[in-house]
Order: C-alpha cells, then sequence, then structure tokens
C-alpha cells in the first residue's frame, strides 16, 4: 500500500515547470526525496501538502483524496520543514497550546518530554530560537500527535551534526511501527543513506526514478577509464560524464551493460547518491 | 472554527492593549471635535484592531503554517470573518459606552444622545468596510497585503469628512420601516455574505 499516490501533477510557473509527474511513496518505510534545489522537490512537498493549487493531477495521501478530505488527511500527517512560520511573538508554550486542540491524538506528556530531551525552555519566544531551534521545536509538534506519515522538507539543512544524528535516531524509532511512513526531501544525501528505505530522484520537474535505495546503488555505477575507450555512442551510454586530460569519470544507470561494454579495460565502482545526485544534474556535458 | 477563534485570541492576546490604545486615543481626538465621534471612534477602532487580526497572520508567513494544521482554507476565511465581527462589536458598545459616559460625567460637551439607530448604523458601515477590505486582504500576497493595510487607514482618514456626511445624511434618513432600512441594511449583510464567498474563493486559488 502507498503512503501518497501522485498522478500526472502539472504545475508551471514562468521558469519551471512539472509535467505529468505520477510517483507512489510506500507505507512503512522511509523515502528519501532528492534532487538539486530548485528543481521541484519543494514544489512537489507543498502541492501535496496543499499549499499550492496543482495545474492538473491527482493526490492521494494515506488512501484519502487531497484537497477533498484535506481535514482528515492533516489529521494524520506531520510536517517538519527547514522554513519555520509558527508565530514568532509566541512562547513555546503558547505555541504548543494554540496547535494541540487542532489533533484529536495530541499527546502533552510526549510534547512536554520532547522539548525536555531536545531542551527547548517553554518560556522561550519563538523569535529568540536559532533556525536548528526551531527546526527542533517542529519536530518536537510533529511528533507529539501520533502522526502515520511524517513530512519533512530539508530539515536537517539548519541542524548541527549531533542533533542531525540524534533526530536520524528519532525518525528510525518512529520507523519501528510499520504502519508508518516519512517522506525525507533533503539535497543532504549522507542522511539518506542512512536512514532511507528507498529514494526518488527529481530533476527539472521529472521523477528520474522512485526505487529501493540498494537496488539505485547497485543499478548505477561509476565508470573511470582512458578517453581511447569513448566514442560517439559511447558517449550516449553515460547518465554524466566528466572528461579531463588523463581519461574520463562517468555515471551509467546500468551497470551490467557497462561491464559487458568496458570489461576489464575500465574501472566500475559503487556511486554515492551525490554522485547519482550530480552526474544527472550536470548530464554529459561535464568537462574539468 | 472554535480552534481558529482560540488560535486567533492567542495570537492576539499580547497586542489587546493596541485595541485599547485605540479607543483612548481615537475618543481623545474626535469626542471634543464632532458631534458624531461616536461613529468614527467605533468605526476607526473596529478596523484597526481588525487589520491588527488580519496582519498578525502575515507577518512571518504565518498562512503557511495554518495550512498544516488539520483545517481548510475555509475555516481560515471564515475564523478571521468571525473574529472580524467580534472586534466590530466590541468597538462599537465601547464606543457607545464610552459616550453614554461622557454625556453624564461631561455635560458641557454637549454631547447628542445616541440611540441603537446610531449603533446599527456603525454596525452597517463597518460591515461595508470589512466587505471591501477581506477580499483584498486574501486576494493578495505577503507585501501587498500590507500595502493595502496602510491605503486603507490612509483611505479612512482622507475620507472622514465627506464619510461624516454620509452619515449624518443616513442618520437622518434611516428610520425603522424607512426604505433606506428596509433595502440598505438587508443589502449591507448580502453584500458581506457575498464578501466571504469571494474570500474563501481568492484564498482557495492562491499558493501559499
Amino acid at each position: 500500500m502507498n503512503a501518497i499516490e501522485i498522478n500526472n501533477l502539472c504545475k508551471s510557473y514562468p521558469l519551471f515547470s512539472m509535467d505529468n509527474l505520477s510517483v507512489n511513496f510506500k507505507k512503512g518505510y522511509i523515502t528519501g526525496l532528492i534532487g538539486p534545489n530548485g528543481v521541484g522537490k519543494s514544489t512537489l512537498i507543498k502541492m501535496i501538502l496543499g499549499m499550492i493549487t496543482p495545474d492538473a493531477g491527482t493526490i492521494r495521501i494515506l488512501g484519502n483524496s487531497m484537497p477533498e478530505q484535506e481535514v482528515d488527511i492533516k489529521q494524520r500527517i506531520s510536517i517538519v520543514s527547514d522554513d519555520c512560520f509558527f508565530y514568532e511573538h509566541l512562547t513555546i508554550k503558547e505555541t504548543g497550546k494554540m496547535i494541540a486542540p487542532f489533533y484529536s491524538h495530541w499527546n502533552d506528556q510526549k510534547f512536554k518530554s520532547f522539548l525536555e530531551q531536545f531542551q527547548l525552555s517553554p518560556s522561550k519566544r519563538v523569535q529568540d530560537l536559532s533556525k536548528g531551534m526551531k527546526i527542533k521545536l517542529a519536530l518536537a509538534i510533529a511528533l507529539s500527535h501520533e502522526a502515520e506519515l511524517l513530512i519533512m522538507d530539508e530539515p536537517t539543512s539548519g541542524l548541527d551534526p549531533v542533533f542531525r544524528r540524534e533526530m536520524l535516531d528519532l525518525l528510525a524509532d518512529m520507523m519501528q511501527n510499520d504502519n508508518h511512513s516519512i517522506l525525507f526531501s533533503t539535497h543532504i544525501t549522507t542522511d539518506l543513506d542512512r536512514i532511507a528505505d528507498y529514494t526518488a530522484f527529481i530533476h527539472n520537474g521529472r521523477l528520474i526514478f522512485n526505487e529501493a535505495k540498494d537496488e539505485v546503488l547497485e543499478r548505477y555505477a561509476i565508470v573511470k577509464g582512458e578517453m581511447q575507450l569513448l566514442d560517439t555512442d559511447i558517449r550516449k551510454e553515460f547518465v554524466g560524464l566528466r572528461e579531463t586530460s588523463v581519461g574520463f569519470e562517468g555515471m551509467v544507470d546500468n551497470r551490467s551493460r557497462a561491464q559487458e561494454l568496458f570489461g576489464s579495460h575500465a574501472l566500475l565502482e559503487q556511486p554515492t547518491l551525490e554522485d547519482i545526485m550530480y552526474y544527472t544534474a550536470k548530464g554529459v556535458s561535464v568537462h574539468a | 472554527m472554535l480552534n481558529m477563534l482560540r488560535k486567533d485570541y492567542i495570537a492576539l492576546k499580547s497586542s489587546q492593549w493596541i485595541v485599547i490604545l485605540y479607543l483612548v486615543v481615537f475618543s481623545t481626538v474626535f469626542i471634543p471635535r464632532m458631534d458624531m465621534s461616536m461613529y468614527f471612534v467605533g468605526i476607526y477602532t473596529a478596523i484597526g484592531s481588525i487589520m491588527l487580526a488580519t496582519m498578525v497572520d502575515i507577518k512571518n508567513h504565518n498562512h503557511r503554517f495554518l495550512i498544516t494544521l488539520p483545517i481548510n482554507r475555509k475555516h481560515i476565511v471564515k475564523a478571521k470573518y468571525l473574529t472580524a465581527i467580534a472586534y466590530m462589536l466590541f468597538a462599537v458598545f465601547s464606543s457607545f459606552g464610552i459616550h453614554w459616559l461622557t454625556i453624564r460625567l461631561f455635560p458641557l460637551l454637549d454631547k447628542p444622545n445616541y440611540t441603537f439607530n446610531d449603533i446599527i448604523i456603525s454596525i452597517g458601515i463597518i460591515l461595508l468596510l470589512i466587505s471591501v477590505y477581506m477580499p483584498l486582504f486574501y486576494a493578495l500576497s505577503h507585501k501587498s497585503a500590507a500595502v493595502i493595510n496602510a491605503v486603507f487607514l490612509v483611505a479612512l482618514i482622507v475620507l472622514a469628512q465627506p464619510a461624516a456626511q454620509f452619515i449624518h445624511w443616513l442618520s437622518e434618513e434611516s428610520q425603522w420601516q424607512s426604505p433606506i432600512t428596509l433595502f440598505v441594511y438587508p443589502g449591507i449583510l448580502l453584500l458581506f455574505l457575498v464578501s466571504y464567498l469571494v474570500s474563501v474563493k481568492l484564498f482557495s486559488r492562491r499558493d501559499i
């Protein structure tokens, strides 16, 4: 079953467009949504949350349609974003008091315990919190109402390494319950190396892949070799290619095909998610 | 809906003194100078307070936070209209109370005796202003909404004199069972309802 089902989603802006994007995010897993800045990750998340109205297409979350069943859906989901839009003049305690009545499963005890764990003083005003502390507050709120789906938009970008690791552990704890799902948008792919089960890669408003992370890492390969190995047809096999005076380094999305083509003449290495993102974004025109 | 009103109460709690300040300032300015001060104290305080209530939601792009709560955009708009009505009633009745006290404590000011009709006229004018202001607020972006507030306040000050003449005419014409009462007030209520529906539509279409 899918936590989120997106079908033929379209949105056009003067400098960016998303055309017929269809993607499903599985229930019970952590899916990392990756892609460079400005390729449509946040636009997609905003459309999922109803902040942006799609030009066309449908969105279903936890089996319900957006925006028709928006209120029911939002009872069951949580959002953590690197942009914090809480009321700045309120204290953390007032913010909690304001939000609590909206959720039927709000757990005040849990909220207080997260504040303690994250070392957030209830009497502190939101405007006096650092960016990292605001994300901690958003996370405390998100985890205090028994949400089934947690949607995180670049949540780790303002966090110190210690809390980043702590947060990833918290997410892993949350996933002990099979009913929970997480959609984690980021361009810091090392976070996903640690916790993601699936990875969806978006580039220029298009879905490049949405697969189990380990399968992606096995399917893609970095090929390193000498320039003589390259010709026009071979170049077409690469997702991204970086040529230097001493040789080339490129990314292919079919490891076995690359093994057939190059045999022992080239070196094949397993890429990281960051490598995949880099080569896909740069394409075959990369020259060092 | 109750949660949204509660949200407004918590968000606005620390700025309620500004509403009282409006009452004090507008009473001091208008009561000694104008016969129709009861209208102006009520109208200016109400509009100032309503702007306070709308601005609190856009100061830090708070609509982006509100939209993540288990409510829809219609709830957000409806709650703001209800908050506006609450501020309107508070401002009009406070103005009436202040004038009632002024007449008794400072007879030398020679203020006219205000009636229920004057309360109704004040409410009608404020409903009219809300009906124009709210759709503009919900149609425009964060920055433009702040501009609209400034323009609205300036317009209120500039139009004070013509408005005074209109109110004077309205208070003379407006008696129960007169054509004015029969057509204008239901018309204002209808406009208010249409304004709410338009605001919902505009806000629902807007990307936040």
